[in-house]
């Protein structure tokens, strides 16, 4: 079974994030470039896949990204993939959503994939909705937010978390999978896994091979940028420490009645 | 765009405060472009939640009671949106920013080739372009943005950003048939945990417990009576869910909900930017914590310093009684 997981490469979420003034877009230099947090879940979740069904499985990671951050997809491949593919292309800076997935669909059209995982949400100011998005222009179904995953003769079974528990839900391959955060921690590469990531193949793609020209970047987007500025900061307040539990309490009433909230 | 449609997420005949929201506020971005405001509901107990509907100022409320919607996992619903946006014609269309609203708006992404924006708190038309609000990377930025002209544009709406007023004169209900297809992805089962709580993006006061808290017990026993003497809900960090003492539905912060009430009440939370992100927009923040250099000290309108298991139980009984 080939299994295709995407990943997208984000500033590290624990730096600071900054947005260059003149391009409206996020500042790469100078802050430690990683896969995004949520899509090793994904991984994880396609490395398990594989290790239970076993036999010819692969599990191919497609990224979207400036070349440039190429090294950076390495830990993937340590952590146990069999290969990657990049779609690297100056044009593509600026897709909004729908330039995103649909640039995205023709790449994962040519690589193929019987599941594609896709990890929950992305931590660099995505809107959750490229899923959905990739879903239909693959023309695939589309099962959000899983946490267990079970495939025997093409049937598919799962658990997917909802605001108010869970469900279960059945389907057929090919199909796009969303992972929720419960589905297991992400492993660690080892040793020989960051020694044979060295040696396995990053395939590049540019939007010439996906044929997309004029549906990527600022030009092909549905969507315009016009300003981003940091909302009014929440300045800290009183920092009481009251004598007793009691006096504490009455503190908190007090600020509250002052407030109107009871 | 011309027309704004309204998807009303729903369940049994009941639905979110955010659909009163987006109903009022499609009557103003539908008289500023000049068109139509017609909100959709689906499945079993769609005309429940019509007959609530119509008292906001909207044209038309479409009605499809399909047993499908209940089976099948959001596919029928992204048919027959996009069936009513194809009949409507040319519209904004307002999905509430919620887990499935998120997965539907993505779908009709691409089956609409919209423009899409999400998480907004704020939409303006000027020279009859659609603007729209977002705080972006959990609140440090806020963006505007604008849908292009083309046919269909999409807003996912923050519960809780636009406020609910009822009016107009009764819109019209326009009953479908149920188009009786199938669809790929079966629910097999559907199991609700937590029943019969009020859910947590739409209380008025939220009690929120963390890595204080120390286990399960002090959810129900500290942070229950707190948060029914404010009819509020209790929440918590993603510490408190990680451990197992509360599930995973209750979690507030970057990989949770994203809530902002009136007031909330952080207890025994630290206030890491992973719990800060989906909770700053509250109101008024209220931390109880016994220490004082908790970065939650930094952002909270008021710090208590002390033991929250002495002091959570004294104010539980000052709040009873002032309510009464």
């Amino acid at each position: 079974m080939k299994i295709v997981v995407t990943v997208k490469l984000v500033p590290d979420p624990n730096g600071e994030k900054k947005i260059d003034p003149a391009t409206k877009r996020l500042v790469r230099t100078g802050v430690e470039t990683v896969i995004n947090p949520y899509d090793e879940y994904a991984l994880e979740a396609a490395l398990q896949l594989k290790e239970r069904i076993g036999g010819e499985s692969t599990v191919t990671v497609f990224c979207m990204s400036p070349e440039s951050l190429k090294e950076s997809l390495r830990k993937a491949l340590a952590m146990g993939a069999d290969g990657a593919v990049m779609l690297s292309d100056s044009s593509l800076e600026g897709s909004d959503v729908w330039a995103s997935a649909h640039a995205m669909s023709l790449a994962l059209k040519r690589i193929g994939f019987d599941i594609l995982i896709v990890g929950g949400l992305t931590d660099d100011g995505s809107t959750g909705a490229v899923p959905g998005a990739l879903a239909e222009f693959l023309g695939v179904p589309c099962l959000t937010n899983v946490r267990k995953i079970d495939i025997a003769d093409g049937k598919v079974r799962v658990e997917r978390e909802t605001d108010s528990g869970y469900q279960e839900v059945t389907g057929a391959l090919p199909m796009l999978v969303t992972t929720a955060l419960t589905i297991g921690e992400p492993r660690y590469p080892s040793l020989k896994g960051i020694m044979g990531a060295k040696k396995k193949p990053i395939d590049m793609l540019s939007v010439a091979d996906i044929g997309a020209a004029d549906t990527v970047g600022a030009t092909g987007s549905k969507t315009e940028l016009l300003s981003f500025a940091p909302p009014p900061a929440r300045g800290a307040g009183q920092i009481v420490t009251p004598e007793d539990p009691a006096a504490g309490a009455a503190t908190i009433l007090a600020f509250l009645k002052e407030k109107k909230l009871v | 765009m011309k027309n704004v449609i309204v998807y009303v997420e729903q369940k049994k005949g009941a639905t979110r405060k955010v659909t009163f929201e987006m109903l009022t506020e499609a009557r103003k971005i539908a008289d500023a472009l000049g068109g139509r405001a017609v909100a959709v509901v689906l499945g079993a107990g769609a005309a429940a939640v019509a007959e609530q509907a119509k008292n906001y100022p909207i044209d038309a409320v479409q009605v499809v009671e399909d047993s499908a919607v209940d089976t099948f996992l959001l596919d029928p619903i992204v048919h027959y949106l996009e069936a009513t946006a194809k009949s409507v014609g040319p519209a904004l269309l307002l999905i509430p920013n919620t887990l499935s609203g998120r997965d539907l708006a993505g779908r009709l992404v691409a089956r609409l080739n919209a423009g899409i924006a999400a998480d907004v708190t704020e939409i303006a038309v000027t020279n009859g372009r659609v603007e729209c609000v977002s705080p972006k990377l959990g609140g440090a930025l806020v963006t505007h943005c604008v849908l292009r002209a083309g046919d269909y544009g999409i807003a996912t709406i923050r519960p809780g950003a636009f406020a609910a007023v009822p009016g107009g004169s009764g819109a019209a209900i326009e009953r479908h048939d149920a188009q009786g297809a199938s669809y790929p992805l079966t629910i097999e089962r559907d199991v609700e945990e937590g029943s019969g709580e009020m859910a947590l993006e739409e209380a008025p006061v939220v009690i929120a417990g963390g890595r204080g808290m120390g286990g399960a017990e002090p959810f129900t026993t500290l942070l229950k009576p707190l948060a029914d003497a404010f009819g509020g809900a209790v929440g918590a960090s993603r510490a408190a869910a990680d451990a197992g003492w509360v599930s995973y539905s209750l979690q507030i912060g970057q990989t949770g909900k994203t809530v902002s009430p009136p007031l909330y009440i952080a207890v025994g939370i630290s206030g890491a930017i992973q719990h800060k992100v989906g909770m700053r927009a509250s109101g008024t923040i209220v931390a109880i914590n016994k220490d004082a250099s908790a970065p939650i000290a930094e952002f909270a309108d008021l710090t208590v310093v002390g033991d929250a298991f002495a002091i959570v139980p004294e104010l539980t009984k000052l709040v009873t009684a002032a309510k009464q």
